[in-house]
């Protein structure tokens, strides 16, 4: 078992190594840029201790992947996983729970941890039998794969603006349209592979907009009941509603770019903290998204211009 | 139709193609064989011009990637896609409509099903549907009949015999001898990175012969069984 944290301890120095960062360099940025991104969430929302128990809960539940559980108990028998398992899960959890505790949330640091290791026991990430249905079958396949991850947030996110509307909070309301403008961004973090990109008979300019198309056309399908919701009962709030409309279009565009300006590899640092600096001052996205985007037909020009 | 000019390819100091000169005619069926390793997949990865490469590969019909379908061995397949949308998704990459893919679905593939529980056959059967509902002019396919059942590869070699009479262009890599043989004009024997032979369709079964005897060679008494 202990090999087992301790092999996982080299995994993460590697992926850091990967990232081209010294390691102390790594794990003082990693806690810094934890620290502050959990200072700003709780600067901006009274919910966030809610927001943060939400995303510490899916952090871990990451963990419980059936294909990943199987292979765990396969090797170290059923009583060892569980202790693997409810220790992962404790560490993963601990960090959001110290800064909960920091902030005087007592209660829902408690219930993180207790949740966390509820996680072992009840496993959520099971198969299900069945194809969950999505709008958006017809262009593939950010929004395809992604809606059906994630598809438990959007009645969350509807419920959030009904509950705005009866509690006449209008931040609230424009917290549930960011939420789905978060989710939908989350679809565009990891780059497919290339093949897919490959098979496109357009040049990397067309490529790019016909990405950005769908992508903006589908996030305003899933955003326009809460707009249209937002728009009729806090009609007075309608220019700051989209004006947060518009910024969520802007952040759209700009992980779209972001991606394929690294493409095939993953967002590199730099880029994810040009990304992250967006999100603090949303204006850098101005220079952003066509800095981005001229990275973006750099990179994808060998693989779709052909120079045969 | 492709004319390969001394292709050669390295990952780092390690040479994996070494001056490869092929050339390629429409309406002919072209197989390549060779140990893992050998080179193969590499090959088809720089004609599709996934890789980077040193040398030439020139096309009649331009770009060649919008007219070639690519048959990985290992297709790649994303969660929670049905095997519909993949093929949506790859039809609509090269703006192909098609409206009765029920009645294209010929290996009757639950297409309503994500496509990432399909087994490793079923995966394969789908990517080619894919590729061959994009209208391609020319194929690479590396190893299609691995892991597919014995009446899909009798299909496959129909395909792949229909495609010919199209005048269509079908490279392919293969382990499987005897699918190689009833399928190809010219078959390629690759070695370390470098095509050490060209074999008519007369000549096949010498290779077959050859193959056998330099693969299996005195390895079996070394396993002492």
């Amino acid at each position: 078992m202990k090999k087992y944290f301790q092999l996982h301890f080299k995994l993460i120095n590697r992926r850091l190594i990967d990232f081209g960062l010294p390691l102390i360099v790594g794990y003082i940025l990693l806690l810094l840029v934890f620290y502050f991104g959990s200072e700003y969430l709780f600067s901006k929302t009274e919910f966030a201790k809610y927001i943060y128990g939400f995303v510490a809960l899916g952090f871990v539940s990451r963990l419980s992947e059936a294909k990943r559980n199987d292979f765990i108990k396969s090797i170290f028998g059923t009583s060892a996983f569980l202790k693997i398992r409810m220790l992962e899960n404790l560490i993963y959890a601990f960090p959001f729970a110290l800064f909960l505790i920091y902030k005087e949330e007592f209660v829902m640091s408690f219930l993180l941890m207790v949740s966390s290791l509820l996680l072992v026991i009840f496993n959520f990430n099971v198969n299900l039998n069945f194809t969950i249905p999505t709008p958006f079958g017809k262009k593939p396949f950010e929004f395809v794969t992604g809606f059906r991850k994630t598809f438990f947030i959007f009645p969350f996110a509807y419920l959030l603006t009904y509950a705005a509307i009866d509690v006449n909070n209008f931040n609230l309301g424009i917290f549930s349209l960011l939420l789905i403008g978060l989710i939908c961004l989350s679809y565009y973090i990891k780059p497919e592979n290339e093949y897919y990109v490959w098979n496109y008979s357009l040049t990397p300019k067309d490529f790019l907009i016909e990405k950005l198309k769908i992508g903006l056309l589908y996030y305003t399908a899933l955003s326009i009941p809460i707009l249209i919701a937002l728009g009729i009962f806090f009609y007075n709030e309608i220019g700051i509603l989209l004006v947060f409309f518009i910024i969520s279009y802007a952040y759209i565009i700009a992980i779209i770019l972001a991606k394929y300006s690294a493409f095939p590899d993953e967002m590199s640092l730099p880029q994810g903290i040009l990304i992250a600096l967006s999100f603090m001052f949303p204006p850098i996205l101005i220079g952003l998204i066509p800095y981005f985007y001229s990275l973006s037909v750099k990179r994808l020009t060998t693989l779709l211009n052909d120079s045969n | 139709m492709i004319q390969i000019k001394n292709l050669s390819k390295s990952f780092g100091k390690n040479q994996v193609l070494k001056n490869i000169d092929l050339d390629f005619k429409k309406g002919k069926v072209y197989g390549i064989v060779g140990e893992n390793g050998a080179g193969k997949t590499t090959l088809f990865r720089c004609i599709a011009g996934l890789e980077k490469y040193q040398g030439e590969v020139s096309s009649t019909i331009n770009p060649l990637k919008n007219h070639l379908g690519l048959l990985l061995t290992e297709p790649f397949i994303f969660s929670k896609i049905t095997g519909k949308e993949y093929i949506r998704l790859l039809v609509n990459a090269r703006k192909v409509e098609i409206t009765d893919l029920e009645e294209r679905n010929v290996f009757d593939l639950p297409l309503n099903q994500y496509a990432s529980t399909y087994s490793t056959g079923m995966k394969k059967k789908l990517a080619l549907t894919a590729i061959l509902l994009q209208q391609n002019d020319l194929f690479i396919l590396d190893e299609p009949f691995n892991g597919v059942d014995i009446q899909s590869n009798q299909l496959i070699t129909e395909i792949i015999h229909k495609l010919k009479s199209l005048d269509k262009l079908v490279i392919l890599s293969s382990h499987i001898f005897s699918t190689l043989a009833e399928t190809c004009d010219e078959i390629y024997l690759m070695k370390d990175g470098e095509i050490i032979k060209k074999v008519m369709q007369e000549d096949f079964k010498k290779l077959e012969q050859e193959m056998k005897s330099f693969t299996i060679g005195n390895k079996l008494e070394k396993l002492g069984l």
